[in-house]
């Protein structure tokens, strides 16, 4: 009896360290699907959808709530903050009575940028191993780097002084990150896009059915022209700008032309046409829900349904728009400068007419006058039919650079003189019709005022032309302080990061 | 006999021989217990076989017995006689109530001890305490009965989890739940677990007691036993209540024309220029209008709970098992808040052979759960729409033109009630608030449901007296998934669905682990010796699941919505996904030695091997001892009335955390970093990394000291006294990294290091007077909790926000206590201009030169003359600083009354229910005191559209209020038959008992309850509050 309780016994010990003889290998586990660092960036497919990760931050234009047009257009003196309260949005509030403080500038308008800056990077390390088609490889270096050059402009636009980070980081320098010279910075934004526009790779133009969206050399030069001309590098910018624009009025190499019909640039079908240099690009298919709102898996364009007014419902005759939260009301200024242009239309929508009228109704907002941003107002055409919430699915794109701002730009380039100076802001006018005036810095200015209204350019054209002090002055505008935003409180807390000096007093 | 014995033999063990046997004799007799009545059901068997009978009735017995054997007469409380036969036909036995039963046990990782040689802080709670109480969930169970133990519930929605903190918090980012094993196996989730199946509840406290389940142990150990049958005979056990609930309290809110009072003078102070325009000109004639929390609250709430079970057994084998429904409405929109769960269990032990023991578990559980989507977040919901909707909005319009608003009614998708009237949609309150009935509609018929099962089989073997193997393997499967359909609706110009969609997901996980252990003990003398060594592995995380979306149904209600509507491929969307399993492979063992059960030692390691750590720190070692001193057993120990027992312990030891999701230490890529190229409209998906990697991921690891006392004073009271210190280092979280760094997601590190200390009571006494039975008892814990690290490279780390607040509301640093309240200070209002003026720093500069009389002064801390992020302060922390419990029981002949409170203080919760960004939505009564001019108030201040003070946006002390509460959690007052008239209808018990559950709760919060869980405890954002209950039940055995 007793030997066989041993046996047993032995039979049990046996199993036992059966069952515990494998544990390294039972504790070595290894995700699947879920791809780590070391086994992506291997195949040419994989490149692409990591160039993708790149673009994904070009929606920041118009997409989500914190997004460039409404925020440039409330710190202009041609569009107010509006929404529901002086409370609806505190950051855009902020630049519109130049307010901003530490506490109230979103923080996106600081990282949301650093994140397409981070996916460049990785980009940029991992691409050389990649085998691939030298060609397609040298053209996604391209992209790469002047995407990096793009998001770095729009931060050193935004702010005074920013990291400047060109390759990944270890954890160790997580937060030991000084910030760079503006000049430093510009250096690296500069070299960055020419290495991207002297690549041979990079097509002149795109085969839009599959590639509409991505930067072909003429948006890549379009955005170092620009580049140069916040610099006050004027002579760099006309040249660089002439090559986009070509020869006024007529097609460019890259196969700009300016659209014959200024308001076929509002049709939310005509993506991509000829006028379009750089656009940030929308669609109802990504089934944006609040969840995913303004985050990289968000394709809708948000900017329309701000800038609807709060509770339209429209009657007989009135135009078929949706309902939405009344941001950038149009200023008195504003409606009153683009009296009698033919662009007016297209550029403001007057609700106030439609009340008086008794064809609409609306619940004024914040800030209201009665007249919205007509050229992004969500139109009932334009509602999802998809997934996700209906308000955050519109489609629109909006023009990140189009051939209209190219050719203004170079007129200013040229100081604003000569033929060709005039011939490119005649270009524009006649377009709509208007007959020629001459050429002078101020007509180059404000025809970009009539030209691009509420597309979110105004402010940096007064900050650039010096004319800010004197024309947003009277709105609280304090020159050598409100040109910049001030760093978001957070990104200050345990780094090196030291705010705007103006902004400490 | 002899043959099918033999037969199981081989099959066991393939090998086996009979010892020697003699001729039987036909042995016969009577058993009776230490009065002489006769006890039926002993069991009485013949010695080293399996060979047995049990009485009768009567206590009368036969059995067929070699007649050189030996008798065993056993029965559950008395001692165990043994009488050689030696020829004899007529043995009577006279049973004596055992040592062993009175002897209370306890229970530890793999084993049980005798409470008196227990070295360790182990709290229990028994199956006693518990009994016809209204508990749902261990949380509820262990809430005020132990001490030591923290428990917020999560939510009053029935069927949700608590939030339990055993002896403070140790982690960040990573888990804080104590680890649960019920009966022997290590399980994540346990709100399905039947209250009523547990016997006990172990808490193990210290490390000395946890080190034993090593990577898991850190946060605590609570040890759950379920119910085992009793050899003798079957009891049949009904239990259920049934009643309804109701809401505690509701919060003051402004009438209608309270609300366009003050809104025309927010507007008003807000002014600044363009049309004057007062929001509400005829305010006055507003009346009371909507009571939105009329709307949401239900004040008969059903919930009942049925138990069936039925134990028993012989000495050989054992069962029990139970059946149990429960069914609960929650007080909020009923409708759409319900619970329902039905368990069942059966569990097993045969005694196979003398050296062969096998057992099993199996429960079964079904749960149903409609939710209402939001209960403790200020975006939306039924709670925060309550709260913040305007009362002048109707709930239901019966004629739209009359609204401001027309236009939204003329909305094809606006909903109506079954009258065919439109339910209301404010003009003022948007956003995410909606009409809750309106918003009740887009849920109906949404659910989820869960289906697990779960099997555990062991067996023992005991070769020779004192070794004991055991292997025990566990499977729990479980399904579970949502149902629901989402109407084309309109709620507001935001709450909009144009395509209305059916939903289902099914998902399933499965978990298995093995454990293996050899125990041997043996006594030498005066020296008592045991060992433990075990091995196991868990695998768990094996899941897999699918999801799919059908779009546009014809029909638009919950009802006819079928996925067997014909439906356009373009309209169906579906996910799916597979986990990979998570894997710990350890080795433990544990030492006890005792002299005389004077002198105690405990020694304890484990070694663990984990999937989730990076490769440079795969596996942990925990080692552990404690000391225990019987002053009491000393021959110097002189006994006397008023001290009777003291035992002193102390222990140290190391326990780790691994609560961290799967390969932290990677640096993954990920999808949804997506953009639209070309021209189709389609998204293209864009991945990147998401985080960058940590090879030297590794546990989290607790140190604890603890210095206890068991002492019995009076020979009633008994009373143990705990001390801990707890060091954490090594705290896992993911790293808050600067914006600048560009990663979307933050990676893993071990940074942060914390501290908590606390003092722990629990007393207990009893006593007879007669008839009247009394018995007390309670607890009492403190906590302090002291964050030490939070990294090098860094002061703090912040906590989490609330709604568009520019500051994070808690903030972590060296020397402040967990996820503390980090804010403003505000120094009273400035009631008038001379005061704003006369408020100047040192060199004169006035510090607030914006402000207006009105609006709070605020506290320059830095004395730099101005008002900056720099002036925040520490205000409060959301952790108790102690909590207890006490429990009263009287009983008078069939009578009983029992009376159980708990309580917490020394914690602050922020009030944040009225949303900061929505200007017009609707206030508290403590609005009325607002300031009106000089004098008016000194702590709220002006109302205003323009916050140009930030009085309202800033968080500050403003919003903090004291978290103290004691709760009348149970009042029950029963009656049970007396037993000689439920004697003659057989039956042994008949209780009928009322329930008042949450009767009163004493606090000064001003929302609706002040237990508030949570990962960050204490932030209230809309709590669904816990309900008053009233019940009736019964209790019937037999």
């Amino acid at each position: 009896m007793k030997k066989n309780k041993i046996n047993l016994f032995a039979v049990v010990l046996a199993a036992a360290a059966l069952s515990t003889s494998c544990s390294d290998e039972f504790i070595d586990k290894t995700p699947t699907a879920q791809v780590t660092e070391d086994n992506y960036y291997k195949t040419a497919d994989d490149a692409y959808h990591a160039l993708i990760a790149v673009y994904d931050l070009m929606r920041k234009e118009s997409g989500g709530f914190e997004n460039m047009i409404a925020m440039y257009n409330a710190g202009s003196d041609d569009f107010y903050a509006g929404g529901g309260s002086p409370s609806d949005g505190a950051g855009i509030h902020g630049f519109d009575h130049f307010t901003l403080s530490d506490s109230n500038i979103p923080r996106s308008f600081w990282g949301d940028y650093y994140q397409g800056i981070f996916r460049a990077n990785v980009f940029l390390e991992k691409l050389p191993a990649i085998e691939m088609d030298a060609n397609l490889k040298a053209r996604y270096m391209a992209e790469t780097k002047a995407l990096r050059g793009y998001y770095y402009f729009q931060l050193i636009m935004m702010f005074k002084n920013i990291p400047l980070i060109t390759q990944t980081l270890t954890p160790e320098q997580f937060y030991n990150i000084p910030q760079a010279e503006r000049a430093a910075v510009w250096a690296q934004i500069e070299s960055d896009l020419n290495d991207a526009v002297n690549e041979a790779a990079v097509p002149n133009m795109l085969d839009m059915a599959t590639e509409a969206g991505r930067l072909s050399k003429g948006s890549m030069k379009a955005i170092l022209g620009k580049v140069y001309l916040e610099q006050h590098k004027n002579t760099e910018a006309a040249a660089m700008l002439a090559d986009v624009n070509g020869t006024p009025g007529g097609t460019s190499q890259y196969g700009y032309h300016l659209l014959a019909n200024y308001n076929e640039l509002w049709n939310i079908y005509n993506k991509f046409n000829s006028e379009s240099i750089l656009e940030s690009s929308h669609t109802q298919k990504s089934n944006a829900g609040w969840g995913n709102w303004g985050s990289s898996s968000d394709e809708g364009n948000t900017l329309n349904v701000m800038v609807g007014p709060r509770g339209y419902s429209a009657g007989t005759g009135a135009p078929a728009w949706e309902t939405g939260w009344s941001f950038n009301p149009v200023t008195e200024s504003y409606y009153n400068f683009m009296q009698g242009d033919p662009r007016f239309n297209a550029t403001i929508a007057d609700v106030a007419a439609l009340v008086a009228a008794g064809q609409a109704t609306y619940s004024p907002g914040d800030q209201d006058t009665g007249y919205f941003l007509k050229k992004f107002m969500p139109t009932h055409s334009d509602l999802t039919d998809g997934g996700g919430d209906v308000v955050l699915n519109y489609r629109q794109n909006t023009y990140t650079i189009r051939l209209a701002d190219t050719y203004l730009l170079e007129a200013e380039a040229l100081n604003g003189t000569g033929a060709r100076a005039q011939a490119l802001l005649d270009a524009v006018r006649a377009r709509v019709g208007l007959p020629s005036i001459p050429v002078t810095p101020q007509t180059v200015l404000d025809e970009r005022r009539r030209e691009l209204g509420g597309e979110g350019h105004r402010f940096r054209d007064l900050v650039r032309t010096g004319q800010a002090a004197t024309v947003l002055g009277p709105l609280g505008f304090v020159p050598g302080k409100s040109e910049f935003f001030p760093v978001p409180l957070l990104e200050l807390s345990n780094t090196l990061i030291v705010q705007d000096p103006a902004y400490n007093q | 006999m002899k043959l099918l014995k033999l037969r199981f033999f081989y099959f066991i063990c393939l090998l086996s021989t009979l010892a020697t046997w003699a001729q039987d004799v036909t042995v016969s007799g009577t058993v009776t217990d230490e009065n002489g009545l006769p006890v039926p059901g002993a069991s009485v068997y013949v010695k080293d076989t399996s060979d047995g009978t049990m009485t009768d009735i009567d206590g009368n017995y036969k059995i067929s017995v070699p007649s050189t054997g030996t008798l065993v007469i056993t029965y559950v409380g008395y001692a165990d006689q043994v009488v050689a036969v030696n020829g004899q036909t007529t043995i009577n036995a006279q049973l004596a109530p055992s040592d062993q039963a009175i002897e209370e046990v306890v229970v530890v990782g793999y084993g049980t001890q005798k409470k008196s040689v227990v070295t360790g802080a182990i709290s229990s709670v028994k199956a006693e305490q518990l009994e016809s109480i209204p508990v749902n969930t261990v949380g509820q169970s262990l809430q005020g009965r132990v001490s030591g133990v923290t428990v917020f519930a999560n939510s009053g929605q029935p069927g949700s989890g608590a939030t339990i903190r055993v002896r403070g918090v140790t982690s960040f980012s990573g888990n804080n739940s104590p680890l649960f094993v019920v009966d022997g196996i290590q399980t994540d989730n346990i709100t399905n677990l039947n209250q009523n199946d547990i016997a006990s509840i172990e808490v193990l406290k210290d490390a000395a007691s946890a080190a034993i389940y090593g990577t898991r142990a850190a946060n605590g150990v609570v040890l759950i036993t379920t119910k085992k049958g009793k050899a003798g005979k079957l009891t049949f056990n009904y239990d259920g209540y049934a009643g309804s609930s109701a809401p505690a309290r509701k919060l003051d809110l402004l009438n209608a024309q309270q609300y366009a009072t003050l809104r025309n003078e927010q507007y008003s102070n807000g002014f600044t220029s363009g049309t004057f325009t007062l929001p509400y000109p005829n305010a006055a004639s507003l009346g009371a209008g909507t009571n939105w929390q009329d709307v949401i609250f239900n004040n008969s709430a059903q919930r009942s709970q049925h138990e069936l079970s039925l134990s028993g057994g012989t000495e050989k084998s054992t069962f029990y098992m139970s059946f149990n429904l429960l069914d609960q409405e929650g007080i909020v929109m009923s409708d759409i808040s319900q619970y329902n769960r039905k368990t069942f269990r059966l569990n097993s032990d045969h005694q196979v052979t003398k050296w062969l023991k096998i057992g099993q578990q199996a429960t079964f559980t079904r749960e149903r759960n409609v939710g209402l989507g939001n209960t403790n977040g200020e975006y939306g919901g039924p709670l925060a729409s309550a709260i913040n909707l305007d009362p002048t909005t109707p709930v239901i319009v019966t004629d739209p033109s009359t609204r401001p608003n027309f236009s939204d009614y003329s909305n094809p998708n606006a909903l109506m009630d079954a009258n065919g009237n439109y339910y209301g949609i404010s003009d003022a309150v948007q956003q995410e608030m909606t009409n809750p009935l309106a918003y009740a509609q887009t849920r109906r018929g949404n659910y989820d449901w869960a289906d697990n099962i779960l099997g555990t089989v062991y067996a023992e073997v005991t070769p020779i007296d004192g070794l004991k193997l055991r292997s025990q393997v566990t499977g729990k499967q479980a399904y579970y998934g949502t149902e629901s359909f989402t109407p084309r609706s309109y709620l507001n110009p935001n709450n909009s669905t144009t395509r209305n969609n059916l939903f289902r997901s099914s998902n399933q996980s499965f978990l298995w682990n093995i454990e293996n252990n050899i125990s041997y003990s043996k006594l030498i003398g005066d020296h008592n010796f045991s060992v433990l060594v075990g091995q196991a592995a868990y695998v768990d995380g094996i899941s897999r699941g699918n999801n799919v979306t059908y779009f546009n149904q014809p029909v638009n209600n919950h009802e006819d919505a079928s996925f067997n509507w014909p439906t356009i491929p373009a309209d169906i969307q579906a996910g799916a996904y597979t986990n990979v399993e998570n894997t710990l492979s350890s080795y433990f063992g544990r030492v006890t030695y005792d002299y005389k059960e004077k002198y105690l030692f405990t020694g304890i390691v484990r070694r663990d091997g984990s999937s989730r750590f990076g490769s440079n720190y795969k596996y942990g070692t925990f080692p552990s001892f404690s000391v225990g001193w019987n002053l009491h057993k000393e021959n110097f120990w002189k006994d006397n009335r008023y001290v009777n027992q003291v035992k002193l312990r102390g222990g140290y030891g190391v326990t780790g955390n691994d609560g961290v999701g799967q390969f932290n230490y990677l640096s993954l890529v990920n999808g949804g970093y997506n953009y639209t190229v070309g021209t189709s409209g389609d998204v293209t998906i864009g991945n990147t990394i998401r985080n960058p990697s940590n090879p030297n991921l590794r546990w989290e690891e607790t140190t604890m000291i603890n210095i206890g006392a068991d002492i019995t004073l009076f020979e009633d009271l008994n009373l143990s006294l705990e001390w801990y210190n707890k060091k954490t280092d090594g705290i896992l979280q993911d790293v808050q990294i600067p914006s600048y760094v560009g990663a979307s997601g933050a990676p893993y590190g071990n940074v942060a290091s914390m501290k908590n200390t606390g003092f722990e009571i629990e007393a207990s006494y009893r006593k007879d007077f007669g008839d009247f039975n009394f018995t007390a008892s309670g607890n009492f814990s403190t906590l302090k909790n002291t964050v030490t690290s939070v990294g090098e490279d860094r002061e703090f780390t912040n906590g989490p926000s609330i709604q568009s607040s520019a500051f994070p509301l808690t903030r972590s640093a060296v020397g402040s206590s967990y996820n503390s309240f980090y804010g403003f200070e505000t120094q009273g209002i400035f009631q008038n201009q001379s005061e704003i003026d006369n408020y100047t720093s040192a060199d004169g500069t006035v510090i607030q030169p914006e402000a207006k009389p009105g609006d709070f002064r605020w506290a320059d801390l830095n004395n730099d003359g101005q008002i900056t992020e720099k002036d925040r302060k520490f205000l409060g922390h959301p952790l108790p600083s102690f909590t207890y419990g006490l429990t009263l029981s009287f009983e008078y002949k069939g009578f009983d009354l029992k009376l159980f409170g708990q309580g917490v203080g020394g914690n602050t919760i922020y009030q944040g229910l009225r949303r900061l960004d929505m200007q017009n939505a609707n206030w508290q009564t403590t609005a009325l005191n607002r300031w009106t001019g000089e004098g008016s108030s000194n702590t709220y201040p002006r109302l205003s559209t323009s916050d140009t003070n930030l009085n309202f946006s800033r968080p500050s002390n403003f919003y903090l209020q004291k978290g103290d509460y004691f709760r009348a959690k149970i009042i029950q007052l029963g009656y049970s038959l007396p037993n000689d008239v439920l004697e003659k209808v057989s039956i042994s018990k008949l209780r009928l008992y009322v329930t008042a559950e949450n009767l009163f709760t004493f606090t000064k919060y001003t929302g609706f309850d002040p237990e508030i869980g949570g990962d960050v405890m204490g932030i209230d954002r809309g709590y669904y509050p816990q309900a008053r209950s009233f019940m009736i039940g019964c209790n019937l055995q037999f």
